[in-house]
């Protein structure tokens, strides 16, 4: 299967099963290609956003843990841009149980952002992009910053 | 902004360090850089092929790089490649990446290799060689593969 070129962030969860059901309920995501074996066991799983493509994974070996054993420690976060609505999205996610560490705020440099935890305690950060800002106009808002490149 | 949809942001002890390393190792180019006075890093981007990835440093709270926990880690970062993906292994070696599996054909038509930056972050690299249908990727894995719930 030809894949788009880009980065596709893996998630790692103790229940992988039940995180494409929550990925789906809570963000709306679908599931582009689902791998089981023979017993119904969890193989690999790949879940879309529009172009967007995550790998949901297990904890397949001892250094791949869900923050469930790490005392809820991230080692990355997953960023995603969407085009519609990001209090709604917000909405759909807390009416799922995602647990909201930032409501959905604008930015500084012109995102409207809010930010959450999964079911399993992976931090998400869901933006939209809703003011086109320039590096001076940032670095104005934001007394202190030193910013290079800008796009 | 022009911004992919999906970015995973990476947290790095050494954030710069880490940046540096992303250009040496992959080839990836770093186009933002928020810095907060005091060496860390707030926010960054390190793009390649029109993509970015998010490097922030040193991390706090609920954030922590793979160093700070033994070598474990919660996620991992795929990074599909159109065209030289074994120079871009061996380019990677030679800035000092941990080369987990080296590069070889995969029974679903890609050609993929595996590494671990300096701070226990793990990579895996993929180009396609072959275009599968999902029918021929269960043939050629003996897997059930669905492309639906």
């Amino acid at each position: 299967m030809a894949q788009k070129t880009g980065f596709q962030p893996s998630v790692i969860y103790q229940d992988p099963k039940a995180a494409m059901r929550w990925l789906e309920a809570a963000f709306g995501f679908d599931v582009a290609l689902y791998i089981e074996d023979d017993a119904g066991g969890f193989v690999h799983c790949q879940m879309r956003y529009g172009v967007a493509l995550i790998s949901v994974g297990q904890e397949w070996a001892d250094d791949f843990k869900s923050p469930l054993k790490l005392g809820g420690k991230n080692t990355q976060l997953t960023s995603l841009t969407i085009d519609t609505d990001v209090d709604a999205h917000c909405e759909r996610a807390r009416a799922a149980g995602a647990v909201i560490v930032a409501e959905p705020d604008t930015q500084f440099y012109g995102d409207r952002v809010y930010r959450c935890r999964d079911l399993e305690g992976h931090h998400w950060s869901v933006g939209q992009t809703v003011e086109e800002v320039s590096r001076e106009t940032a670095e104005e808002r934001v007394p202190g910053l030193k910013i290079t490149g800008w796009l | 902004m022009d911004v992919p949809p999906i970015s995973p942001l990476l947290f790095y002890r050494d954030a710069k360090a880490a940046l540096d390393f992303l250009e040496r190792a992959f080839g990836f180019e770093t186009r933002l850089l928020v810095d907060d006075g005091q060496g860390g890093v707030i926010h960054s981007e390190s793009a390649f092929e029109g993509h970015v990835v998010m490097v922030c440093g040193p991390p706090a709270g609920k954030y922590a790089s793979p160093l700070d926990l033994d070598g474990k880690r919660t996620g991992s970062v795929h990074v599909q490649v159109r065209a030289g993906l074994d120079a871009i292994c061996e380019r990677a070696r030679a800035a000092g990446a941990m080369i987990e599996r080296e590069p070889a054909d995969q029974a679903y038509g890609d050609r993929v290799f595996t590494c671990l930056d300096p701070e226990g972050h793990s990579w895996s690299f993929g180009q396609s060689v072959q275009i599968m249908s999902a029918d021929e990727m269960a043939k050629a894995t003996g897997r059930e593969i669905r492309e639906k719930l």
